[in-house]
């Protein structure tokens, strides 16, 4: 067996060492198949196909575009919220005048504020008092 | 402009444009950095299809941040972190599964079987010999001996000092030699081997 070949250290003009060079390129996947990475970068660009359109589509894209695009949409929801809001107000018919007096009686039900303070009950108090001590 | 002139476009102009979604200049990139990806890979995962399938899967993931690609002149390194890290991952995924390995190389040509025999040994003594070095002496190793990157670039694209390169370079040959030496006939296979 030959072993000279491991203390020498020959380079090529990249530097590398020539024999340990040899020795790698068994791992080398594209040894005894030429077209490995034509293979190899078809497969990576079937992959990135959806990513490079939507990019294509992104840089096609102006201000003009995205703004109409908002339109689009949003031009249709707020005439249709307008027609709704139309015909609720015809379905409601004329509202009827309401006071503030009225306003503020209608919803008052029986007494409120008991008034303790009435002459009547300061009467009752004091003698209670009166009797108590 | 004449032909003289013409210079292969920049890192930073092919990512710009690939920004923009051009397919010729992201498939420019894939087809400068293919080979190194498969080598970082490879250094990781110590196994072929292991290190094609994430090798494949970063540069579509590459694409996919490319906008996080803060310095696209230096997209080789950025591209070589998302390889270690996607391989790493892929490493740890598949720890529990265990499989043999189809090993490249051998399909298309139809060698004898000597030859495969003989390949196969060297290959299988090689992978052994790179994944008891240390990872990043793997890297280095594989993408200067193998890639014929030079230790300028190697430094640059996995951001290390040149000086620390060189040494890693050093031991990593050194290893590789001792580990190769103590199989008989290796030096024959490896002048046949080209």
């Amino acid at each position: 067996m030959n072993r000279e070949w491991y203390h020498t250290a020959e380079t090529d003009e990249l530097g590398r060492d020539i024999e340990l060079a040899r020795a790698l390129a068994v791992l080398d996947p594209a040894r005894g198949d030429p077209n490995y990475w034509l293979r190899f970068r078809g497969r990576v660009l079937t992959g990135a196909s959806r990513e490079l359109a939507r990019r294509r589509m992104m840089a096609q894209l102006t201000v003009g575009d995205v703004v109409g695009s908002w339109a689009r949409t949003l031009v249709p929801t707020a005439l249709l919220a307008a027609v709704l809001a139309g015909v609720v107000l015809w379905r409601a018919g004329a509202p009827l005048p309401v006071s503030v007096e009225e306003l503020l009686v209608s919803e008052i039900r029986g007494e409120t504020i008991r008034v303790m303070a009435s002459p009547a009950r300061a009467a009752e108090a004091v003698t209670f008092a009166a009797e108590a001590f | 402009m004449s032909l003289n002139t013409f210079e292969a476009p920049t890192d930073g102009e092919l990512v710009r444009r690939a920004r923009h979604g051009d397919e010729l200049a992201f498939c420019t990139l894939v087809e400068r950095y293919q080979r190194p990806a498969y080598a970082v890979a490879l250094s990781v995962t110590g196994r072929h299809e292991d290190a094609q399938d994430a090798a494949q899967e970063s540069f579509v993931a590459a694409l996919t941040r490319l906008e996080e690609c803060r310095s696209p002149e230096r997209f080789g390194g950025w591209l070589m972190t998302i390889v270690r890290n996607r391989s790493k991952n892929l490493v740890r995924r598949e720890s529990l599964r265990a499989t043999d390995e189809v090993p490249p190389g051998t399909r298309s040509r139809v060698p004898t079987p000597d030859r495969i025999a003989e390949t196969n040994e060297l290959r299988g003594l090689l992978k052994k010999a790179l994944m008891d070095l240390p990872e990043v002496q793997r890297q280095i190793v594989l993408l200067h001996d193998l890639e014929g990157w030079k230790h300028r670039e190697i430094a640059d694209r996995l951001d290390l000092p040149c000086g620390t390169v060189r040494s890693h370079l050093h031991f990593a040959r050194k290893a590789l030699k001792t580990a190769l030496k103590s199989v008989p006939g290796v030096s024959e296979m490896t002048r046949a081997a080209p």
